[in-house]
């Protein structure tokens, strides 16, 4: 067992994570984007689609591969066909499994029982077995995921009491270690938002995408429910370029963009003419839709006028979950 | 979109000298009934006193077809007040349809510098409701001082004597008035006014800066965030348009209980360069910086030449007990308290 007996490689220095704003989420769970991912996480991904998945699964397994770490991905899925991992050019995923860096490991291996059901045990030996092989092979930590959204819809499922167990006991055996990190993945949508939320109260941990851009003075982070884009900080003609760059990525397929302006600070005049000019260059005459105003920047586009701003949307009111 | 053309009427703004209430009444009465007559949409802006004789002169049924509206809530803030008649105007002018607005100045209660803005504005108005079709009558009584009624014929193309319009000789180009009106240098600011020399880029170190010296002083917060906004504007100009040096430097007036912020530098704006008096039309995306930047102050000052460009912000600070000002006053020695 090499869970939390070895002192960590030098790799992770110590991480102090804060919101912007300083101030403590809404709950104890701390938001971290992928590419911060720790030995002793124990994190929580409830994706909304496919495309939210891919950018932070796809993250945690390539990072972990190209930092010479062991991942370890339960799915009955072929390697070059993981679940959220998009393949990427000059990247064969068959090559990690032959050295057995990359491990994919059918659930009936895993984690079933006899019987064919879910069984929380045996996929706790499963991973205690992995990191234990990982640490005699020389690798310097292990990334575990899985999505566990099957469990949720096993036929005959009475509670999710099991499921929360088999949680807590996997919580207790990563938080502590020095090795063995990992990601549960839950489909939003497969089931209640009551159970999701019991379920996401037994991680510490709460994963979401990797900025696109963060310098400290402003963030960018994708929104994929809605599709678009958080901008926390302060923007002003410094950053404009990097802001229009993002915007247009997001500026595809004919979908409504979302700004979620909830954590953003400060955005100077040049930043409105921006937003305004984009909203009128999209294909359709679909809004761009700001949502989460501070009071501040709403005071100002009020000031300049809404009208003047065309193409612009008053979306969400702030304080509103999205 | 203005569409020149749909109202029948060109636009017209005049000034009506009065000496006593039959004087106000013998030109107000036919421009307000000629409105009526027409469907325009017609607004009087008057005092109460002025008001209660309108609506008796008007009776019931005319009187219901003019708005009345309150001065201290019409004249409150130059760009603002200009910003909404204009959009008004343009509205109407598009439904085809007229804006008609008697408008009399309230002078008596403002400060030399506030008066100069409202001057400022009568000039601009000229430029900026061209082609709206809008008409404007704007009542001077002839006991206010000399001063500003000599300045209204500067600033308004016609007089109206009784029924007739003429032309005023010493009308002036509004533009040639505007600069006119910053003929006066501005005076330099005190010796300990908080000073920083701007020279990079990165303009949230400034906002920090600015937020820091504005917490020591009385100024609201929802001021402090309109400022921020506005002196970057200012900044990011002086950054794209401007030479170096450039410094901010800010102080509090505590005789006129203003906030002063001043952004400078060593260029000289081009002749026929904006100054954002005129609000932009609101059918696209145009650069509306500078114009914004007085929707969100008190008042700009703005003195560009040889010696380079000063734009000064002006925010109003909220009336203070004369204790609070000595204290802030030893801060900055800005003033008396």
């Amino acid at each position: 067992m090499h869970w939390a007996s070895k002192s960590p490689p030098a790799a992770y220095a110590e991480r102090i994570h804060a919101n912007l704003d300083g101030q403590a989420m809404d709950s104890w769970i701390a938001e971290r984007p992928v590419n911060e991912i720790r030995p002793g996480d124990h994190a929580w991904l409830a994706f909304s689609g496919e495309e939210q998945r891919a950018h932070i699964i796809g993250d945690f397994v390539y990072d972990g591969l190209g930092t010479e770490e062991k991942v370890v991905y339960v799915t009955d899925a072929p390697a070059d066909r993981l679940p959220g991992v998009r393949p990427r050019r000059g990247i064969d995923l068959c090559t990690f499994t032959h050295t057995r860096q990359l491990r994919v490991i059918p659930r009936e291996r895993a984690c079933l029982s006899g019987r064919g059901r879910f069984d929380p045990d045996r996929m706790l030996r499963t991973l205690e077995r992995e990191v234990d092989e990982a640490f005699d092979q020389g690798f310097r930590a292990v990334r575990l995921t899985t999505d566990f959204s099957w469990v949720l819809n096993e036929p005959g499922r009475s509670d999710i009491t099991q499921m929360l167990g088999c949680e807590h006991q996997f919580g207790e055996t990563v938080s502590p270690s020095t090795m063995a990190m990992a990601i549960c993945q839950v489909d939003k949508h497969a089931c209640p938002a009551d159970e999701l939320d019991a379920l996401r109260n037994t991680h510490e941990v709460l994963v979401e995408v990797n900025p696109e851009f963060d310098d400290g003075i402003l963030r960018i982070v994708r929104t994929f429910e809605p599709h678009g884009l958080r901008v926390e900080g302060e923007l002003d003609a410094a950053r404009h370029a990097v802001f229009a760059e993002k915007l247009s990525l997001v500026t595809c397929d004919r979908r409504r963009i979302h700004l979620d302006f909830s954590r953003l600070g400060f955005i100077d005049l040049g930043g409105l003419n921006l937003l305004a000019h984009h909203a009128t260059g999209l294909p359709t005459d679909d809004a761009l839709v700001l949502d989460h105003l501070p009071p501040d920047v709403e005071n100002v586009i009020e000031m300049v006028g809404w009208h003047r701003l065309p193409g612009l949307a008053r979306g969400q009111e702030r304080g509103m979950a999205s | 979109m203005t569409q020149v053309g749909t109202v029948s009427e060109p636009f017209s703004h005049r000034v009506l000298p009065y000496d006593g209430i039959d004087d106000f009444l013998a030109g107000a009465m036919p421009f307000l009934r000629d409105g009526i007559d027409a469907g325009d949409r017609v607004l009087a802006v008057t005092g109460i006193g002025s008001e209660a004789v309108l609506r008796d002169a008007l009776g019931p049924p005319g009187a219901g077809r003019v708005e009345f509206v309150a001065p201290d809530r019409w004249y409150a803030h130059p760009a603002r007040t200009l910003a909404d008649c204009l959009g008004d105007a343009d509205r109407l002018c598009g439904e085809g349809r007229r804006l008609r607005v008697l408008a009399e100045p309230a002078w008596t209660a403002r400060s030399p510098l506030e008066v100069l803005e409202w001057q400022r504005l009568e000039a601009i108005v000229n430029v900026a409701f061209a082609g709206t079709g809008a008409a404007i009558l704007c009542p001077y009584a002839r006991s206010l001082p000399a001063g500003v009624v000599a300045a209204a014929r500067r600033t308004h193309p016609e007089t109206l004597r009784g029924d007739r319009a003429v032309g005023n000789p010493g009308y002036m180009d509004p533009w040639a008035y505007n600069s006119l009106c910053d003929r006066v240098p501005l005076p330099a600011p005190p010796d300990d006014a908080w000073t920083l020399t701007i020279d990079r880029p990165d303009l949230y170190w400034l906002r920090a800066y600015v937020t820091d010296y504005a917490r020591l002083t009385p100024l609201a917060e929802e001021d402090l965030q309109r400022l921020l906004v506005a002196v970057t504007e200012v900044v990011t100009n002086a950054t794209n348009h401007g030479r170096p040096p450039m410094v901010l430097r800010m102080w509090v007036e505590w005789r006129e209980a203003a906030f002063v912020c001043e952004v400078t530098d060593a260029g000289r704006w081009p002749a026929g360069s904006g100054r954002g008096l005129i609000p932009p039309r609101p059918d696209g995306p145009g650069r509306f910086g500078l114009w914004a930047v007085r929707l969100l102050c008190s008042m700009v000052q703005i003195r560009t030449g040889d010696d380079g460009t000063a734009v000064r912000l002006r925010l109003r600070l909220p009336s203070v007990p004369a204790t609070v000002g000595a204290r802030g006053g030893s801060t900055t020695g800005g003033g008396g308290g």
